[in-house]
């Protein structure tokens, strides 16, 4: 036992001077540039350096499948069938043409029509649009996750090692320290803005919340290990306006708000999320609703227009999908935030399903499993856009105006614009979408049919 | 993701059977996978989760027929409450596309099978003959999505319809004669002649052969 002593003096020694040689670093290099928002460039070389490793790792899996004559999933991106694109009624004179030859502009109805509606049905079940949204987008390159990996068997050896060098890298070491990072962003940002709501108003208070907020956000997004590319900052929004951006996770507010200045719009949760939340509001006005207030939307309204017309006040930033997608797409934005008539400031953010992906099914994983895979990921590529500012024209309501704005955003981010309702993912179509097709089609046989009865 | 995939030698029995290839299957397994939410069947509320299939208005039969026994090619009749993969491919198998290779004894089976399941769509309690009332249900169900349609009208659609599939299949009648239902013979008779495989198929996208991994 004794011989052991002057090993254990040693180790700790040791122990401690890694210790402290790690914080120096982790302050000199993540904390300090995150206060002054600066940055070294050490993400970028990360993230070259990492694109490089996947491309070998996809080449070598390839490989080694030809090699063994392993069958690889396929990516279908497209969808599995051809969809003819003929509209209802070419598709049923067709049908009707091919078929027993009568007079065509006696359109009745006969047995036949049924075979367009069966087929689109069965088409449907094989492959449809929406469902297809909502699951992760499908990579083409591995990037060492197996969670990314549909067929990850065992192919070589090297492959392997690097897979398990991975892990140990990213769960031993980038884990903690990100956690550290984290948990020091977010003890910072609730002593920091209580701190701040002990000052009396003015402009010396809110230059400090602006830069406690901003500091924060910083380091947390150093904890995520997010590499953003900011694009069109000229474009970025002003006091009095509203940011409209689309969802993909709850880091797309992470996201702007670090480059940014902006009041948040939400409803107060319990727990952590709502210590922060009532410590960020003693600093600068956000506006939180009770669960109660929620449901009612005049009141949400009346506060966010009180909030947008006091031109002292920020940017609102609120996402109008009210759920979030997988972004590939952009779907269906509520009308709620386009009727107040304040400035529209769109914002497209696009991640990079690259190096991990970003999309919360909040139907699949909780918020703690999320942050997790999201913590133990290698990094957050993204790109943000700040488009030219927009404001509802006299002739087009809100709806109308909402459409635009998402137009615009999905053109910018690349994103598919899709009608639908992202509240589907969990709720059933409405009957309006439902009784389009059906009118379509009995216009057509009955109003013909009337026609004919009256001459 | 990391769950089973079919084994080889099961999945050569499956494409034997049901004439899909061993890709078209692995796909199809996807779906079904994502329609049972990972589990073993699907029951009819599964197919609640596909918003583009609300707007078919006979919705409610292509759901139906995938539990009816008959299509399921089970000696009895009735509904099954769910569906495995393997009942799944089967339905599915209904709407191959008609091969090249395929000789006219293999066409005229193809052809029957096809319009046997559209048959059995017709005819809901599965007595074997489609009756007046049946072809009614059908066209309404069609014609239901118009407000201004009254039923007056549908009524006389399907009657009208009806008068015309009679006059084919059993020529003049006598004024005292009732007619039936439309049995399964009559049914094909009505489609002697009329090129129905090319419209009742669906094409799946040739997949490219380089081979992609996640």
């Amino acid at each position: 036992m004794f011989l052991l002593l002057p090993f254990d003096s040693l180790v700790v020694n040791l122990l401690g001077i890694s210790i402290t040689v790690l914080f120096t670093l982790l302050l000199v290099f993540i904390i300090v540039p995150a206060i002054f928002g600066v940055s070294f460039g050490i993400r970028k070389i990360y993230m070259k350096t990492l694109l490089k490793i996947f491309q070998w790792a996809t080449l070598r899996i390839e490989r080694g499948a030809k090699e063994k004559n392993h069958p690889l999933y396929k990516p279908y991106v497209n969808g599995i069938i051809a969809k003819e694109p003929t509209s209802l009624e070419e598709e049923i004179k067709e049908i009707r043409r091919s078929g027993s030859g009568k007079a065509l502009d006696t359109p009745e109805f006969e047995l036949s029509d049924i075979f367009y509606f069966c087929r689109k049905g069965i088409e449907t079940i094989m492959d449809d649009e929406v469902t297809k949204r909502f699951s992760a987008e499908e990579l083409e390159s591995w990037n060492l996750l197996s969670r990314t990996n549909y067929n990850f068997h065992y192919i070589s050896l090297r492959l392997t090692v690097l897979w398990g060098l991975g892990v140990l890298i990213r769960y031993c070491f980038l884990l903690p320290l990100r956690i550290a990072l984290a948990f020091t962003g977010i003890s910072l940002l609730v002593t920091g803005t209580t701190v701040v709501g002990y000052l009396p108003n003015g402009r010396c208070k809110e230059f400090l919340s602006k830069h406690v907020h901003l500091m924060c956000y910083r380091i947390c997004v150093r904890a995520l290990t997010a590499i953003i590319t900011y694009h069109d900052r000229e474009n970025r929004p002003r006091n009095g306006g509203i940011c409209v951006a689309n969802h993909t996770s709850p880091i797309d507010v992470i996201i702007l708000a670090s480059d940014g200045y902006y009041a948040m719009v939400g409803q107060i949760h319990g727990g952590l999320m709502g210590v922060i939340q009532r410590a960020m509001v003693k600093a600068c006005p956000h506006v939180w609703f009770e669960r109660s207030e929620v449901k009612d939307r005049h009141l949400v309204a009346k506060r966010l227009t009180e909030h947008v017309q006091d031109k002292s006040k920020l940017p609102i930033l609120i996402f109008p999908e009210g759920t979030c997608i997988n972004n590939t797409s952009v779907m269906m934005f509520k009308k709620g935030s386009f009727e107040i008539g304040a400035t529209v400031y769109p914002v497209a953010i696009k991640y990079d399903p690259q190096f991990g992906d970003a999309f919360w099914n909040s139907s699949k994983y909780g918020m703690v499993t999320y942050l997790l895979r999201m913590m133990t990921s290698w990094a957050i590529v993204c790109s943000v856009w700040y488009l030219p500012p927009m404001t509802r024209q006299p002739e087009e309501d809100a709806v109308q105006f909402a459409n635009r704005v998402k137009s615009a955003i999905a053109r910018q981010g690349g994103l598919v614009d899709l009608l639908w309702d992202g509240g589907l993912k969990r709720e059933k179509v409405k009957d309006t979408f439902k009784e389009e097709q059906q009118k379509l089609y009995s216009k057509m046989i009955v109003g013909n049919h009337e026609d004919r009865s009256r001459s | 993701m990391g769950s089973a995939h079919s084994v080889p030698a099961e999945m050569r029995a499956l494409a034997d059977r049901t004439g899909f290839t061993s890709e078209q299957i692995e796909h199809l397994h996807r779906r079904f996978r994502q329609l049972s939410r990972d589990q073993l069947t699907i029951r009819k509320e599964n197919f609640d989760s596909i918003p583009d299939l609300e707007f078919n208005p006979i919705r409610a039969k292509i759901v139906h027929a995938f539990f009816d026994k008959r299509n399921l090619r089970q000696e009895s009749s009735g509904l099954a409450d769910e569906i495995n993969f393997e009942d799944f491919l089967t339905i599915m198998s209904y709407f191959r596309p008609i091969e090249m290779n395929m000789d006219e004894e293999q066409l005229d089976r193809f052809r029957k099978e096809k319009l046997k399941f559209l048959f059995h769509m017709y005819d809901s309690d599965h007595d074997g003959k489609i009756t007046l009332q049946e072809y009614r249900n059908v066209v309404e169900e069609l014609l239901s999505g118009n407000p201004h349609l009254e039923k007056e009208s549908a009524r006389s659609i399907a009657d009208g319809a009806m008068m015309e599939a009679a006059s084919i299949c059993v020529g003049q009648m006598g004024p005292d004669q009732v007619y039936e239902g439309i049995t399964f013979e009559d049914f094909l008779k009505m489609w002697q002649g009329i090129d129905i495989e090319t419209k009742m198929h669906v094409r799946f996208l040739n997949m490219e052969t380089i081979a992609h991994c996640y």
